[in-house]
């Protein structure tokens, strides 16, 4: 089966119903996503597919095909860092950072369908996903500041 | 600055030059021929370094030593100006490499960038002193790493006034490089000084350390230097441990708390897709197969007997563990507080806590690369030696035939510290990479993570004490029964030297000025494997201790923080829990008014020497029983902070794991096992439920840093529990204060 990763194609032999997460950690070495449940509850593993934030552990190879996927590494355009990431790093949200692969792919999708969410918006969208450190506070501030900086990034193009 | 402590798998351990050198301070100097490296390691581990050295001969330049005169901790200066600083510590998200980073820098007088730091190997530095627990890092490294840092300038210093040819005392050391006051063109690199230097001066003195008002990079916020490896997902931590040729291995664990394996059998997994090797070894029962979900299905498809044992219920348990009869040790007694109280008592309460899981994002984890001889595993741990050590064990190896290499933790919170009566993923994945001649992976999931590990213990309180005629307290009794924090990780006879668990009497004293106090705890050991969890007792004790203390003042007819401040010993400790106290409710608006439905509550603790209090802001939604907590105003003086930014991220990072675990969090037992097996039966709390954090970060007179991670986890659950009581009037004196239990408190 072919699949497209941060958009390059890959021949995977993977059975179809294998799901998602363990096709790219496992098989394309694409460890950025992670594992956290399994079950679709703490969204640690979500990635983009066609520019929507999906739970990768409990989706199935067969889903991906022919369409677009995305993962943490493939969320910079090259060595410059996506709205959400820079925003992270000014804000230094991450404590261990595991769930924050699922964190900043779940922003990052918010605002591309809403790129300007208002705070409950934020929170509402992000309260999806669980942090044992405790950082929900820095991701609610730095998801509002990624909004700024792609809306100041977008003005100036 | 970078992070280099997680390197791709491939990297060579380093060790320094031609062994270590004593100095007669006691350091230890790795230094080879002209144009290497030059070396500075600390032997935190003094007591048995200096026995080692004591063999070697002390002239003038002191002695060589052999490769086992291992430091804790090194600082290595390379040609290319590089500096690499050698850390005994797990990064699990508390900034510690950062943090540590900051310490050095200050002495070595060096360009942030310069730095490299890596978390050390079992193989590069010593093997007795490591590990990373009990919001210790900070406090024991603090001095240490500044006389080396400043040891190593200044030897550095010595060979610059050599090639300068100028008095030591006229150079400046800048940025990695020493001049003469204003003469640039004098500037001489430290790489340069140690490509050229074929000996070097050791200083007989201790080197004087910068006055804290000298201090440029402690007491900085500076970013965290494991962040951008973080947000671009190359950071790499247990889970994510990969080598060429690899294959996934899963083992069986015991479907009950008691179980022990009576036979294995590989069943229909030999034939199952996938699979490369079943693995049935004394005791274990294990499958290696090429894709994780494969060894998954294996290893559920092995046919084993279990010979169950005891099948718990949860009554049995919180029956076990509850205060009185023999047993019990006295941790603090002044006057006599028995007696006193026998006479008669104002109040008297029981307090409880559930048990809780550690609930790490990332699930234990390793990576093992294991032939005849040995080999190498990497692992998410905060105990690499004792990873070494149980690794070893099992394979009948020595513990220098394996090298732990750690990798980033995916969270921590005491559960990737290795206890031997549970299973541990770096041993399953050793034995079945030895078994199967190729390197496996073992990554558990959540099932495994939340029944298989070990849990906070239960815990049992209760209180009694007399108010004199003024409302002053006049006796007070605290009795604690708890399951194991730290015992349950100890060989027997450490235990009984040390007399009571220490871990989990944490917070458990009375710290108010009281003329008759007394505390004592029963050790009460659990079936269920318990162990360490953020803070240990803190959460439970500072709940009983500090609520109790609310009910009090609230007998007495007094205001909790007029009471509080009443009852403060007249120490300096005394006068920093004032400050912290008066901080917290000043900022917190204590005792002003709050928006309609809204209540206030206060609790303040001492852990580790770092003091903390906090004003919580509640509301209740009475037809759910749900308690939310809005804000919460944290006091908190660690004596000294290196990273202020890092510090405030710790304290919101305690508060809403303690929110968390005070409001919702509780595995219970039935019917011999863990109940919940994923999140869906266990609770987190989610950002729509966090309350906002404010934090004040307080200074101590002696300017000492103390710990951070855990302690501003203790007064918590009493501030929210004591906002409720001024909101409802009712008490809540069982953790989790779940909605059943509120109602029931209000007697719905």
């Amino acid at each position: 089966m072919e699949i497209t990763v941060n958009g390059t194609s890959y021949e995977v032999d993977s059975e179809p119903d294998r799901p998602l997460l363990w096709v790219l950690r496992d098989e394309l070495g694409l460890t950025g996503t992670k594992f956290g449940c399994g079950i679709g509850i703490c969204g640690s593993c979500e990635i983009h597919l066609d520019g929507a934030a999906t739970r990768s552990c409990i989706t199935m190879l067969s889903a991906a095909e022919g369409k677009s996927i995305r993962t943490l590494e493939g969320l910079s355009s090259g060595e410059t860092l996506h709205p959400v990431q820079q925003a992270f790093l000014e804000e230094q949200v991450h404590q261990c950072g595991w769930c924050m692969s699922g964190q900043m792919m779940r922003a990052a999708a918010l605002l591309e369908e809403n790129p300007a969410p208002t705070n409950e918006e934020i929170e509402s969208t992000m309260n999806a996903n669980l942090c044992r450190c405790g950082a929900y506070g820095r991701i609610k501030r730095a998801v509002a500041r990624a909004a700024e900086i792609q809306t100041t990034a977008g003005g100036g193009a | 600055m970078s992070e280099r402590a997680h390197e791709q798998p491939d990297r060579a351990p380093e060790q320094p030059q031609d062994g270590w050198y004593v100095s007669r301070r006691g350091f230890l100097i790795g230094m080879a021929a002209t144009g290497a490296a030059l070396a500075l390691g600390i032997p935190l581990g003094l007591p048995v370094v200096r026995r080692t050295a004591a063999g070697l001969t002390e002239g003038d330049a002191g002695g060589f030593a052999s490769g086992t005169l291992d430091p804790l901790v090194w600082i290595k200066i390379y040609p290319d100006e590089r500096i690499r600083l050698y850390l005994p510590k797990a990064e699990m998200g508390q900034g510690i490499h950062t943090a540590l980073a900051q310490i050095a820098a200050e002495e070595l007088e060096v360009s942030w960038e310069q730095l490299e730091v890596l978390h050390a190997s079992t193989s590069e530095a010593d093997g007795n002193f490591r590990g990373t627990s009990g919001s210790m890092s900070v406090t024991t490294l603090y001095d240490p790493l500044r006389q080396a840092a400043a040891t190593l300038r200044e030897i550095l210093r010595a060979e610059a006034a050599r090639v300068l040819n100028q008095p030591a005392g006229t150079l400046v050391a800048q940025a990695g490089a020493f001049q003469q006051a204003g003469d640039p063109s004098s500037r001489v690199t430290y790489g340069a000084l140690v490509a050229g230097a074929s000996q070097w001066q050791i200083p007989e003195d201790d080197v004087p350390l910068k006055a804290p008002s000298e201090h440029q990079m402690i007491g900085q916020s500076i970013p965290r230097i494991d962040l951008p490896a973080k947000v671009t997902g190359q950071a790499v931590f247990g889970y994510d441990a990969r080598l060429e040729g690899m294959l996934y291995g899963a083992a069986v664990h015991p479907p009950t708390i008691e179980a022990t394996m009576r036979a294995a059998r590989p069943g229909q997994a030999e034939s199952m897709p996938g699979v490369v090797q079943v693995v049935i070894e004394d005791g274990f029962a294990g499958v290696v197969a090429a894709s994780r979900l494969q060894a998954f299905a294996a290893r559920n498809a092995l046919e084993v007997e279990w010979e169950e044992g005891h099948l718990w219920q949860q009554a049995e348990l919180e029956e076990l563990v509850s205060v009185g009869g023999r047993g019990g040790v006295s941790i603090q007694r002044e006057g006599k507080a028995p007696s006193i109280l026998k006479e008669g008592t104002t109040l008297e309460s029981e307090y409880r806590s559930g048990m809780a899981a550690h609930a790490t994002m990332e699930p234990q984890a390793a990576l093992a690369d294991i032939g005849g001889g040995g080999g190498r595993v990497w692992t998410s741990t905060q105990f690499e030696m004792n990873e070494r050590r149980d690794i070893a064990a099992a394979l009948e190896l020595e513990p220098e035939q394996i090298e732990v290499i750690p990798t980033y933790l995916g969270g921590g919170f005491g559960r990737k510290i290795p206890l031997s009566s549970v299973a541990s993923a770096g041993i399953e994945a050793a034995r079945l990479s030895r078994a199967v001649g190729a390197p496996v992976h073992v990554g558990w999931d959540r099932f495994e993570e939340m029944r298989n590990g070990f849990v906070r213990p239960l815990t049992h309180h209760r209180l009694a004490a007399r108010l004199d005629d003024q409302g002053r307290i006049e006796a007070m009794l605290h009795e604690q029964a708890s399951g194991d924090a730290l015992f349950g990780g100890f060989p027997q006879a450490v235990a009984g030297i040390v007399g009571f668990d220490f871990g989990s009497t944490r917070g458990a004293q009375i710290p108010y000025a009281i003329p008759h106090r007394e505390v004592t705890a029963w050790r009460r050991p659990m079936p269920v494997p318990t162990g360490s969890w953020r803070g240990l007792g803190l959460m439970a004790n500072i709940f009983a201790v500090e609520s109790f203390i609310d009910e009090l003042a609230a007998a007495a007819g007094m205001d909790p923080l007029q009471f509080r401040l009443a009852h403060l010993p007249d120490d300096a400790l005394g006068q920093r829990l004032r400050a912290a106290l008066e901080a917290a409710a000043d900022r917190a608006g204590w005792g002003g008014s709050l928006t309609e439905g809204r209540a206030q509550g206060l609790a303040c603790s001492v852990d580790g020497g770092t003091v903390v209090a906090e004003v919580a802001d509640i509301s209740l939604d009475a037809g759910s029983g749900r308690i939310r907590v809005h804000r919460v105003v944290a006091a908190v003086d660690p004596g000294r902070t290196i990273n202020p930014d890092g510090a405030r991220a710790q304290i919101e990072g305690s508060i809403v794991m303690g929110t968390s675990a005070a409001l919702f969090e509780e595995l219970t037992v039935k019917d011999g096992r863990i109940e919940a097996g994923n999140f869906d039966r266990y609770r987190l709390l989610r950002m729509g439920e966090t309350p906002e954090v404010e934090t004040i970060l307080l200074e101590a007179p002696d300017g000492k840093p103390r710990g951070l991670g855990e302690p501003p986890i203790g007064p918590i659950a009493p501030a929210i529990a004591s906002a409720f009581f001024a909101l409802t009037g009712a008490r809540l004196r069982q953790l989790p204060m779940t909605p059943d239990r509120v109602q029931e408190s209000l007697g719905a």
